[in-house]
């Protein structure tokens, strides 16, 4: 036992004097390494962190939400269904909502525009969301001049501005009375966008959602636990299909590192071929080659991992920001909640240094299956 | 088809591996047809140079196979919340026919590099490869297993389809779809138990036994994997009950959780260790024959036997306290 | 007593292609313990390669080569004096045997550029797991004994050619072995320089070690410390060999 942990510490010990010996060619290899690992990393940690942000979110949504379809299309639900809705057993709440979408022809932004069911702004007053304030440069007291469905302009005044924390959900947020709503939109009485309900046992939602059909066959109701599901699987598909792209650059790495191991220098093929002559068996510098890969890979994979770390949770992934930001003029700034679990490091590990450690076998083994004799010959 | 990254470093992983062994098995093919130990031509001396990359190759397979093996279950954890029904990972498995032969084969496959690794360092030992033939031969029969893990492996992700609003039109609802079952097939927990400290107990003794007189390697290998089979079938039927103090809660991938601890990992490992081992100590006991591993081979076996009992042993004792301490009772 | 012993040995080289060529052929030779043998030749004879092959370092195409004294600490079992026939052993018990028996010393010297002289030293125990501190005290032991203990943490790139030479005896030394092979070892040497190694090599034989030296150089093999000189020439022995 002993013995065996002496021997690895003096390999490890040459193995680390032989890198920096060599510290040119591993300081290359370590520095694309660790870009590699950089560039996954930060797009596991984002996807994995709004993916977390988006369940937290949806956690408060609707347990069922109730939409009417005419001909397939979406349309507004008469509130005469809230009674009987309201009847089924199980059904705790039902609610009907009132939100739309505005085209601001001003700044070319769309705003999600709501009615708000519980404190409501003063009358003729309206409560913004972030990107809504900062683009059109208005703050508590001013003015936001809107056009009505019917294209006379309808002022509001903006009561509050939304805090920034809030940015993420409600950047595009105008929040104004269920009267000012109506008006606005010459929404017809009697009618709402959807019904929002809360049911009392989470197990008895599927039962519901089959009375509401029942009742009223025109109405599609939407779970909240498919909701959950349909995002998750898109941010999976989104992570997906980034790493996918990725991949194209982690081939790219694994032919330069076998490239890089492959290369021995002359010096490098020399002092192997002293190792061996002097005692070093094939599975001495086949050790010595391993802990050679395992330094540098377990230094760029630290210091990737931290960079990215670094990267999506204090600045905000700014080096996505242009592929992300696509037609949204509102594009919120964030800051997002680190997250970091052991399986996500695991997935990384995977992706990054098991393909380097399988493209280092060969070259390796050919590198320490040098005759001890070569020195002499040569 | 699920596009998670995580299902992505598995594939890539899958892949490479196969990769290797294919490799490898060319490598061994020829090992085994040109082998001739007393000849020093240059073909012979290739092929030795040979054996060394083969085995290098083995190792990281091991190793990928074990790291894998968690990875793929903790995947299937995280997955567990697109398919409705699925509480978690034993749910995801459940989701198509590929699932659990997939896990089962990974164990297999894992075991089986283990042996091979046993079996490659005896016959370093010995002054003239006397286990080349088997090795090799070994391979053979491993390198078809891992294929046709990964092509399970791909058809149970591909076969995978989460339960998701496919269309704006229509949506997932409708009350007659089931989701997908959670639970798990268990063996009743009274004899079950009875027999899990029964086999172990056994294995214990017969251990002792064979480290002392060297005799009965068979039979302590053919005991020590009945205790590994039973004692995966006792997770299930009521030792995570538990964990989880619940008496209707049999997945035995939760206690890899954080909730719990991670107590999964060391049970696991420690349970797959033993079974290793267990299994290298019935693979040697022909090799004792060999001329040049008279001497090497008992000592090599008695460690193996000693790893077996005492990984087993702490599995027990771990399981025991739990037992015993938790706030259930099976009984009554 | 370590006993070493060829029979019929012979070593091809790229066999089966066109430039296939014999560099040791049919040589049967039985090496004098405790003595100095020289192998002498022009190059191209085969004296490196015979040394390599004596040494462990490399595997007769056909023949037997045949060890005595070595066996104990690798198998277990074995009497010390058994006879070994090492030349179908797996590459790690030739390491094995050829790291505890054998020191070689080199034409060029072979030292590690880029480190330092005291690890030169130490490398070659670096397998073995011998603990680092005692080998380290037996390094420093072996630079007192040639002088050169100053020059412990130099980098060797800055020897002369001497002090090169001693450090190269020194790591030939640092696992006590109890045979010692040169090859060419004068041949970047000046006169004074190639007595001093041929005094070094004579307090080594008074000690009892078996000594085999390859060289052209007269002032190595007509030195009178010389016990034996074996000719060789096309790969084989042509004069000196066991029946003289």
């Amino acid at each position: 036992m002993n013995r065996g942990f002496e021997r690895h510490r003096s390999i490890i010990d040459f193995s680390i004097s032989s890198l920096i010996r060599r510290k040119g060619k591993n300081l290359s290899l370590l520095a694309v390494y660790t870009l590699v690992v950089f560039v996954i990393a930060s797009t596991i940690f984002f996807v994995q962190a709004l993916k977390r942000e988006a369940a937290l979110l949806l956690g408060e949504s609707p347990d069922i939400v109730v939409q009417r379809l005419v001909a397939g299309r979406h349309d507004l639900i008469p509130i005469g269904y809230v009674e009987k809705i309201a009847a089924i057993r199980g059904v705790s709440d039902v609610k009907p909502r009132l939100w739309g979408y505005y085209y601001d022809a001003a700044v070319g932004a769309n705003y999600t525009v709501m009615a708000a069911d519980s404190d409501p702004p003063p009358a003729g007053g309206v409560r913004l969301g972030n990107g809504v304030a900062s683009t059109r440069r208005l703050s508590d007291g001013d003015v936001l001049t809107m056009r009505g469905a019917d294209g006379t302009p309808a002022l509001f005044t903006v009561e509050k501005v939304l805090p920034e924390a809030s940015e993420l959900v409600a950047a595009d947020l105008v929040m104004m009375t269920a009267e000012d709503f109506r008006t606005l939109f010459a929404f017809p009485d009697g009618r709402a966008t959807d019904l929002v309900l809360s049911v009392s046992n989470p197990r008895e939602t599927t039962t519901v959602a089959a009375k509401i059909v029942r009742l009223f066959p025109d109405t599609r109701p939407i779970l909240k636990s498919e909701i959950l599901r349909t995002y998750d699987s898109v941010f999976d598909w989104r992570g997906g299909m980034l790493v996918v792209i990725l991949s194209v650059a982690l081939l790219s790495f694994i032919i330069f590192a076998w490239d890089k191991a492959t290369g021995l220098s002359a010096e490098e093929r020399k002092e192997i071929g002293i190792l061996k002559s002097i005692g070093w068996e094939t599975a001495d510098v086949l050790m010595l080659k391993f802990w050679e890969g395992t330094v540098i890979s377990l230094s760029a994979f630290l210091v990737g991992t931290i960079l990215a770390y670094l990267h999506v949770f204090f600045f905000s992934a700014s080096l996505f920001e242009q592929a992300l930001k696509g037609w949204a003029v509102l594009y919120p700034r964030f800051r997002l909640i680190p997250v970091i679990d052991p399986y996500q490091l695991a997935v990384l590990f995977f992706l990054t240094v098991v393909p380097y450690a399988v493209a280092t076998i060969i070259p390796s083994w050919r590198a320490a299956t040098v005759d001890p004799d070569a020195v002499m010959r040569s | 088809m699920i596009l998670h990254p995580a299902v992505l470093s598995l594939l890539i992983g899958s892949l490479l591996t196969c990769f290797m062994l294919l490799l490898a098995l060319v490598n061994g093919v020829r090992i085994l047809v040109g082998w001739d130990m007393g000849s020093g031509s240059e073909r012979q001396l290739a092929l030795e140079r040979r054996t060394y990359l083969v085995s290098t190759i083995l190792s990281y397979v091991m190793s990928f196979q074990l790291i894998s093996l968690f990875l793929f279950i903790f995947t299937a954890d995280r997955l567990h919340s697109l398919f409705s029904g699925a509480m978690c990972a034993a749910g995801t498995l459940n989701a198509n026919g590929f699932g659990y032969p997939l896990l089962i084969l990974k164990v297999v496959n894992f075991l089986l590099a283990g042996v091979w690794l046993i079996l490659n360092h005896a016959d370093t030992r010995g002054f003239d490869y006397p286990l080349i033939r088997v090795k090799y031969v070994l391979l053979v029969a491993i390198v078809p297993l891992v294929f046709l893990e990964t092509f399970f492996f791909c058809s149970y992700f591909l076969g995978l389809h989460a339960d998701i609003i496919t269309s704006c039109c229509g949506s997932l609802f409708s009350p007659e779809k089931e989701g997908v079952a959670s639970e798990l097939a268990s063996l009743p927990s009274g004899p079950t138990e009875a027999a899990f400290f029964s086999v172990m107990a056994t294995t214990f003794i017969a251990g002792l036994y064979f480290c002392r007189k060297g005799k009965g390697g068979y039979v302590f290998s053919a005991l020590s994997f009945a205790s590994f089979l039973i004692a995966c079938a006792s997770l299930i039927s009521f030792i995570c009950l538990y964990y989880y103090e619940l008496p209707t809660h049999h997945c035995p991938f939760c206690i890899l959780q954080k909730e719990y601890g991670f107590i999964g990992y060391i049970l696991y490992i420690t349970l797959l260790g033993g079974a290793v081992t267990g299994l290298g100590t019935g693979a040697l006991q022909f090799a004792r024959r060999k001329k040049s591993l008279r001497l090497v081979v008992p000592t090599l076996q008695k460690r193996l036997a000693t790893a077996t009992i005492v990984l087993y042993l702490a599995f027990t004792l771990l399981v025991s306290c739990r037992m015993i301490f938790a706030n259930l009772t099976l009984r009554g | 007593m370590t006993v070493i012993e060829l029979v019929n040995v012979t070593k091809t080289f790229n066999a089966g292609r066109t430039n296939q060529f014999k560099a040791v052929q049919e040589v049967s030779l039985s090496v004098t313990p405790g003595r100095v043998t020289v192998l002498k030749g022009p190059s191209g004879s085969g004296k490196t390669t015979l040394l390599a092959l004596i040494g462990c370092m490399a595997r007769p195409t056909s023949g037997r080569i045949l060890l005595r004294g070595v066996g104990k600490p690798l198998f277990p079992g074995a009497e010390d004096n058994a006879e070994l026939e090492i030349s179908s052993l797996p590459e790690r018990f030739l390491t094995a045997i050829r790291r505890s028996a054998f020191g070689f010393i080199f034409q060029q010297f072979n030292l590690v550029r880029g480190v330092t002289v005291l690890e030169n030293v130490m490398l070659p125990a670096y397998p073995t797991g011998e603990k680092r501190g005692t080998v380290r005290r037996r390094a420093q032991g072996l630079l007192e004994m040639f002088g050169i203990s100053r020059h412990a943490s130099s980098r060797v790139d800055l020897l002369s050619g001497g002090e090169t030479q001693r450090v190269a005896i020194a790591r030939a030394l640092i696992n006590d072995p109890r045979v010692l092979i040169a090859d060419e070892p004068t041949a970047h040497l000046d006169t004074g320089l190639s007595r001093d190694f041929m005094e070094i090599m004579g307090s080594f034989k008074a000690e009892g070690k078996t000594i085999l030296i390859a060289s052209h150089d007269p002032l190595v093999y007509d030195s009178t410390l010389v016990d034996r000189v074996v000719e060789m020439r096309d790969g084989r022995i042509i004069y000196g060999g066991d029946e003289s």
